[in-house]
């Protein structure tokens, strides 16, 4: 996925954030590399992500022993 | 007893003595104290350092052992704790400009706990800001390795790692996420334990990765972290999500060999492309001690835990981020440049994708617990390479291949235990040709600490690697060589 630095600053000003020129190629780059990821990981799991409930794995969800 | 003996004693040892009344309290703080003093302007492993309290609270114990009211094995040990983790009076900065004054009217519970058990609080760690990794500036100094001071000492629980490798406290209590007490505890060549989530309380940590944040021991044996976990685990009414499981007697579990043991090294987690070559040697060498000690070792692939670096970044760092976005609004430029960059992205994932990578992390969590069912222990090295050059280290990111590199290869080995949410330990498991520590993981069922000890402590106990410590004075005089400008 590609995403612009004004795709980004778009997105950011949604949020209320102003973020400076020297940032906002980062921040873009990162972005675009974790939907990227989240792309893919949609291809491999998409049908197990369908039927699994998106709960927190925290106490009291552990198994028993 | 010489300078560094008496430092570099397990906090079992240094108790046992404090019990028998062969050393005090005081001279154990005073001693504590004395090495920081020297050596932490240079390691820097504390933002604040607590010498009157920390002496004080030595003469009341020391007061009280006389009196023969004996608290247990922690009674009149200095601990210290990631500067995450709030303290009634105290500095609590989260290693951040922002916080930089900041004065809780409150301790977290594992303070309370290890208090209550008789340690002594002497001082407030560095990390990166606000416990994420990859800061690139340290507001409150550069923390650095203790074997080797050009070199990280990893993140983010970094001076949690540093105090007890240097021998300037006798264990620390760390905040893990995705690896941030076990990444600290492999390249400071210490044990460090990332508990179940829900064995210890969260209260009083100021920290918003609500389904990841975990609090832990880092020690220089594990038979410290036990002690230390012993103290801090079980329910605590303040914080929702802590189990009222019933907590074990951790020591139990320690000096028993590994003889019918199931142990699986994870495929994806140990072996893939850019491990250095020395970590292979070693896990190879771990294995093999292992197997001698009655367990059999296999192999699994476990090909989806290389999501859940994505996965935890697309979710806990989106946690984390939306606690901070006024801030980010209002004083952007007081955020470390790697701190606000990263809390920005997070603070922009679309919801929708938010919610489908949670759903991602069950099916990641549900193929790890899986593998339990057939094995009572994962393992694999807990960094692909030792500590690398502060420099190198940073996560600066130009390009997708930085991305891919310094942000997401660099996680694999911890991440996947983060996400799954089940007890992992990392042990020294050896030292590179340049005299820096290595480190094996070994990760449990949720609430099986007492396996992940059982093992670790089987492993240290058949290799040498806990008994060599780091060479400060040698620290000192490279550090003054870097002063003068002759090396950089």
């Amino acid at each position: 996925m590609n995403l612009t630095a004004q795709q980004a600053r778009e997105m950011a000003h949604l949020i209320g954030l102003d973020i400076p020129e020297a940032d906002l190629k980062v921040v873009a780059l990162r972005l675009a590399s974790l939907l990227t990821a989240m792309e893919a990981i949609e291809r491999e799991l998409g049908p197990l992500m369908d039927k699994t409930e998106p709960i927190p794995p925290v106490f009291p969800q552990e198994p028993a022993d | 007893m010489e300078d560094s003996e008496l430092a570099y004693l397990s906090a079992a040892e240094q108790g046992r003595l404090i019990r028998s009344r062969k050393l005090s309290p005081v001279e154990l703080v005073q001693h504590s104290l004395a090495r920081i003093e020297r050596y932490d302007p240079v390691l820097r492993a504390y933002i604040t350092v607590c010498a009157e309290a920390a002496l004080a609270a030595a003469r009341e114990a020391e007061t009280e052992i006389g009196r023969g009211r004996y608290r247990g094995p922690l009674h009149g040990l200095p601990f210290g704790v990631k500067d995450q983790l709030c303290t009634r009076g105290i500095k609590t900065t989260l290693g951040s400009r922002i916080f930089a004054d900041h004065i809780p009217d409150h301790d977290a519970t594992v303070i309370t706990r290890l208090r209550n058990a008789g340690a002594i609080l002497i001082g407030k760690e560095n990390l990166h800001e606000f416990g994420k990794g990859g800061t690139h500036v340290f507001y409150h100094g550069q923390p650095r390795n203790p074997w080797d001071i050009a070199r990280t000492p990893s993140s983010s629980s970094s001076g949690s790692g540093i105090a007890p490798a240097a021998g300037f406290s006798s264990g620390s209590i760390g905040e893990d996420t995705g690896g941030s007490i076990r990444g600290p505890a492999a390249a400071n060549g210490v044990v460090g334990l990332r508990p179940t989530f829900g064995r210890v309380s969260r209260h009083g940590g100021l920290m918003y990765a609500w389904t990841a944040d975990t609090l832990g021991p880092l020690t220089r044996t594990v038979e410290d972290n036990a002690l230390f976990l012993q103290a801090i685990a079980g329910y605590d009414e303040r914080d929702p999500l802590t189990s009222r499981r019933e907590v074990p007697a951790y020591g139990a579990a320690l000096g028993k060999d590994l003889k019918g043991m199931r142990l699986v090294v994870v495929r994806e987690m140990t072996w893939p492309d850019g491990v250095h070559p020395e970590v292979r040697a070693a896990m190879e060498s771990a294995i093999e001690v292992l197997r001698s000690l009655g367990a059999t070792v296999g192999e699994i692939s476990l090909p989806w835990a290389k999501h859940a670096i994505p996965l935890g970044m697309l979710t806990s760092d989106a946690d984390v981020a939306s606690m901070y976005v006024p801030l980010l609004r209002s004083r952007w430029a007081e955020f470390d440049a790697g701190t606000r960059s990263r809390m920005a992205t997070a603070a922009m994932v679309p919801a929708a994708v938010y919610s489908r990578a949670m759903r991602a992390r069950a099916v990641v969590r549900n193929q790890i617990l899986a593998a339990f069912d057939r094995y009572d222990a994962l393992l694999c090295s807990t960094s692909l390479k030792p500590a690398g050059l502060i420099d190198e280290a940073r996560e600066v990111v130009r390009s997708a291949a930085d991305m891919a590199q310094r942000i997401i290869l660099r996680r694999i080995s911890t991440h996947p235990f983060g996400v799954a949410n089940v007890p992992t330990l990392a042990v020294p498991a050896g030292f590179t040709q340049a005299g820096l520590p290595l480190s094996l993981q070994i990760a449990g069922k949720p609430f099986a600490e007492a396996t992940v000890y059982r093992v670790g402590h089987a492993y240290e106990q058949a290799t040498p690697w806990h008994t060599r410590h780091p060479a400060l004075a040698e620290t000192t005089r490279a550090a003054r060589v870097i002063e003068n400008g002759v090396t950089s």
